[in-house]
């Protein structure tokens, strides 16, 4: 029964959080209601703003180019998640099985985590340019034509990869937390009746770091979501042909490059609502699932 | 029964000392060549654009062409001074700086006021906070391009700095190491009449130093890796950070003006800061981490 | 100077009552010990003292002001933890004067003057430059005690101080406190789970169970005559032994036997009484009880006397200092504490006496004793208590 809450000076508490919630507001809170306002708007440069009720909303929810945005979107997503989670997890429990070096290797798979998406555009700009890239020979030496440039699906797979590479540092973070937490009289019953090394994984870690697992299928869906315009932006520009143009990058050019921010706030309020709807799933699932973690 | 009697002989099995992975799994020695592979894929990329960056050219169209050059300082030199790029770098010190203090202050007393305050509604203003969570940059940056520009900030300092100061990562953070100090520590000082500006100095601060790092890391990574806002917002080369100054030498070298070691020069110093300082502060970094998730 | 006087104190967590209207006066330089087991409201009842609680309802006095309201700092309490609540990244010196220089009321001359004082005594020189993590939890502990004294406080209140120690440490601290405390002559109250502890150290006991208080004595007059089933069980390890009994004539009577009960006669009248209507009557229930070592093997103490029955041997404990046998006459189970190295297999048949002068009543509704064989001596507490209470 004892408690923390040792002060009670009002004023004092009020002084202490007003600069969040002051930044909050202005620049949070705020910018998000006029979003709201603005996608019931025909608005753009140099027009005069133009009450339109829910027809941004039909317009896009129409529009079959805003379909095919969101279908690349949540393709994207989950290739992303699935790619970023099996090799990290792979990755992590080799580290968790060597008995030296950890350290090293630890260090050598999360360093990602600082990496700039910029310049891990950049650098698979370089790596992979069809004409000059330095592994474009070798790949094209198993026969695949390397174009994409041209070639959408190539161009979607090259952002993928990018994208996987980036976040790789990040979830070994988390995983090796998890991993590290699970009893060793567990790992070592699982030895003494014989069980595999593989199967270990498999039955036993992934079913006890299932809380983790949530937390970062949730984290990575964001993260290729919202925070791959980087990547986008300087590998293709959301083409060839509208082949990598996910949500975030048609959101950007809506605004941008086109001036209608009544849609483009349309479609920031949908993304919103995207976020939501993960979040709001994240929590009920980790909140189902806590009592794995003990 | 037949279970039985394999479970007992590799009970058996086991005392005597052969355990399974000798027989049918990978032994250390391969998890070791395993890892090495993996690091290798995670890794090979940077090691790309460093040894690119040491060439005269870089035109590296070959796996043969993967040798260190003799041109490093040469070209790190001509990215920095002739093209600018140490004046971008400088800009994303600043930034990322002034953030990361603005943070940490800002969210050390929001938190102190959520613990250790008994006022009505903070809960309410906690979940006020926490909800920010969803309204990523993506979700307002239209509404906040021009709310920037209104308030005449556009093109400055102020106007990549002042929106990131909320943090609601920082506040819970936060908050969940300062709910993890004794009870009784706290009631000490509350027994011996500390006052709140002596608890948050000699008390909270001083516990807390492993944390304060750990978030700093964070909020550090996150600010100097914004690609997005600054983007849209800085529009002279002058006020320019390093993500968006990669785009303007890149942009250089579509148009036949530089050479790629120039890019991947920039691309390896817009990766130390943040690098380095993960490095150098992993220990923190990574307890941070695990606190996150709970 | 320092009396505390609690009165009709409660305390109420939502819809938790834990503490339950409790009147309790502290007499100045006493250690009194409040015991009871986890959830009894004892730590609540220190909290509240402290000022870290604030009471539902009833009074808080100290030296005849009304501190209920009061705010902690100005109580001028000092509580040691059972965590030790040092701060881990100062020294054991500024863990010491951190409080006194915050309170600002203290000059430093006079601060360093106290902090040494207070580490002779304590003898803790060696350990003020050092930081908690590089302490022996017995160290911190005399740390944490320094930061009590150095204060000079009206009084201590100690929360569980001693349990995080291993038990050796434990009962060399418990020594430790004992001459600390008749050095200083402060007023202390020390909230332990361990009836042990609370035997050992304490003037008085106070016993509290549910929120209220059971029983206040010194600890012997506790073991002796305890006013309660609750108490009677708490106190004393082993545990007394409880047997369901008929009283009739005078007797104690089970299937298995019969034990006489001798008249108390003493000063205490209403027990005589109870007991006396008892007599008359044709038959009473009640629960007999009796410490362990009040049971005796007849055959190593053939004088004590006349009265014997026969047991059956279910279990033995060898203890090193006694031989604790767990036996059952009839569908009563007991357990006799009998001297070491007695040869017993289970199954065997023991005849076993008791010290008549050592049998206690409790009704078997409320739980209240009905009866002492021995004399209850007229404890000063009580007298004490009764004109002021």
């Amino acid at each position: 029964m004892s408690t923390r809450e040792i002060f009670d000076g009002r004023l004092e508490a009020a002084l202490l959080l007003l600069p969040t919630i002051i930044v909050s507001v202005v620049f949070l809170y705020y910018p998000t209601a006029l979003a709201v306002r603005t996608s019931f708007f025909d608005s753009g440069f140099g027009r005069q703003d133009e009450f339109v009720g829910f027809e941004n909303y039909t317009t896009l929810l129409t529009s079959s180019d805003y379909h095919s945005s969101i279908l690349l979107s949540v393709l994207f997503a989950a290739i992303v998640v699935v790619g970023v989670i099996s090799f990290s997890l792979y990755v992590t429990f080799l580290i968790h099985e060597v008995e030296y070096g950890q350290t090293a290797y630890l260090l050598s798979v999360i360093w990602p985590y600082a990496l700039p998406p910029a310049v891990g555009a950049l650098v698979f700009l370089f790596m992979l340019h069809p004409t000059l890239g330095v592994v474009t020979g070798p790949i094209e030496a198993l026969g695949i034509d390397l174009n994409w440039f041209s070639n959408g699906s190539q161009a979607f797979v090259v952002v993928a990869l990018a994208a996987i590479w980036k976040q790789i540092g990040y979830n070994v973070i988390f995983m090796i937390a998890s991993m590290n937490t699970i009893p060793d009289a567990l790992t070592e019953t699982a030895r003494l009746d014989g069980v595999s090394r593989f199967r270990r994984l498999v039955s036993v870690y992934v079913p006890i770091m299932t809380p983790t697992l949530f937390f970062l299928v949730i984290i990575n869906t964001i993260y290729a979501f919202f925070s791959t315009f980087a990547l986008v932006d300087l590998l293709t520009s959301g083409g060839p042909s509208g082949a990598t143009n996910i949500l975030i990058f048609d959101l950007y050019q809506e605004g941008f490059s086109f001036f209608n921010f009544g849609i483009a706030s349309t479609k920031s309020v949908i993304l919103f609502l995207v976020v939501g709807i993960l979040m709001y799933v994240q929590f009920r699932v980790t909140d189902k699932y806590s009592y794995y973690g003990g | 029964m037949d279970g039985v009697i394999q479970y007992t002989k590799r009970r058996i099995d086991a005392v005597i000392g052969r355990t399974p992975e000798q027989t049918d799994q990978g032994s250390n020695a391969g998890i070791h060549l395993q890892l090495w592979v993996l690091v290798f894929l995670v890794v090979f990329p940077i090691a790309v654009a460093l040894i690119v960056s040491t060439k005269q050219q870089g035109i590296v169209t070959s796996l043969g062409d993967l040798a260190p050059g003799t041109y490093a300082l040469e070209n790190y030199r001509e990215a920095i001074v002739d093209y600018n790029f140490g004046r971008f770098m400088w800009n994303s010190l600043v930034m990322s700086t002034v953030v990361v203090a603005g943070k940490l202050v800002i969210s050390v007393c929001a938190a102190m006021a959520i613990v250790y305050y008994r006022v009505p509604y903070k809960d309410l203003v906690f979940l006020f906070i926490l909800f920010t969570l969803l309204l990523p940059v993506p979700v307002r940056f239209i509404p906040l391009y021009q709310l920037i520009n209104d308030f005449g900030w556009g093109n400055s300092l102020l106007a990549i700095t002042v929106p990131y100061l909320a943090s609601a990562t920082a506040v819970f953070i936060l908050r969940q190491h300062f709910l993890s100090i004794p009870t009784s520590i706290v009631e000490t000082a509350k027994l011996d009449g500390v006052g709140p500006i002596q608890f948050m100095v000699y008390v909270l601060i001083p516990m807390s130093k492993g944390v304060l790092v750990g978030v700093s890391i964070i909020m550090f990574v996150y600010a100097w890796n914004q690609y997005l806002w600054p983007l849209v917002i800085i529009n002279s080369e002058a006020n320019q950070v390093a993500q968006v100054g990669l785009q303007l030498l890149q942009g250089d070298v579509q148009g036949g003006q530089l050479s790629w070691s120039l890019v991947m020069a920039g691309s390896m110093l817009t990766l130390i800061p943040p690098l380095v300082l993960m490095i150098i502060f992993r220990k923190p970094l990574l307890e941070t981490f695990t606190i996150q998730q709970k | 100077m320092t009396t505390i006087k609690l009165q009709n104190l409660r305390k109420e967590f939502d819809d938790v009552v834990a503490v339950n209207g409790i009147d309790l006066t502290v007499e100045d330089g006493e250690f009194l010990v409040i015991v009871g087991p986890s959830g009894c409201g004892k730590s609540t009842t220190l909290r509240l003292l402290a000022g870290l609680e604030q009471a539902t309802d009833g009074r808080i006095g100290m030296n005849g002001r009304d501190v209920t309201d009061t705010e902690p700092k100005n109580r001028n309490v000092a509580m040691v933890f059972q965590n030790y609540a040092l701060y881990p990244h100062m020294t054991g010196r500024r863990n010491i004067t951190f409080g006194m220089k915050s309170a600002g009321s203290f000059t430093d001359e006079d601060i360093d003057r106290r902090v040494e004082e207070a580490a002779e005594t304590l003898d803790i020189t060696d350990l003020l430059d050092r930081k908690p993590q590089a302490m022996s939890g017995g160290e911190r502990q005399r740390i944490a005690l320094g930061r009590a004294i150095v204060r000079d406080p009206d009084a201590f209140l100690m929360d569980e101080p001693l349990s995080n120690l291993d038990a050796k440490l434990r009962i060399q601290m418990r020594a430790e406190l004992t001459r600390l405390h008749a050095e200083l002559q402060t007023t202390t109250i020390y909230v332990t789970h361990d009836q042990t502890e609370a035997m050992t150290l304490g003037e008085r006991v106070v016993v509290m169970n549910d929120g209220q208080i059971m029983q206040v004595d010194s600890p012997q007059v506790l073991y002796d005559f305890p006013e309660n089933r609750f108490v009677a069980e708490f106190i004393g390890d082993p545990a007394m032994n409880m047997i369901d009994v008929a009283v009739e004539h005078g007797t104690a009577v089970h299937d298995a036997f019969e034990l006489p009960l001798p008249s108390d006669g003493g000063e205490d009248g209403s027990t005589e009484t109870s007991l006396g209507a008892r007599q008359s009557k044709e038959q009473q229930a009640a629960v007999l009880g009796i410490r362990p070592e009040d049971f005796y093997l007849a055959r190593e103490y053939p004088d004590l006397g006349d009265e014997t029955f026969t047991a059956t041997v279910d279990v033995t404990e060898p203890l090193g200092d006694s031989l604790l046998i767990h036996c059952s006459v009839g569908d009563a189970a007991f357990k006799i504490q009998a001297e070491p190295r007695t040869s017993l297999q289970t199954g065997d048949e023991i005849t076993v006496t008791y010290d008549p002068e050592r049998l206690h009543l409790f009704d078997p509704e409320t739980g209240e004793a009905v009866y002492h064989s021995a004399n209850a001596p007229a404890s000063p507490e009580r007298v004490e208590q009764a004109p002021r209470g």
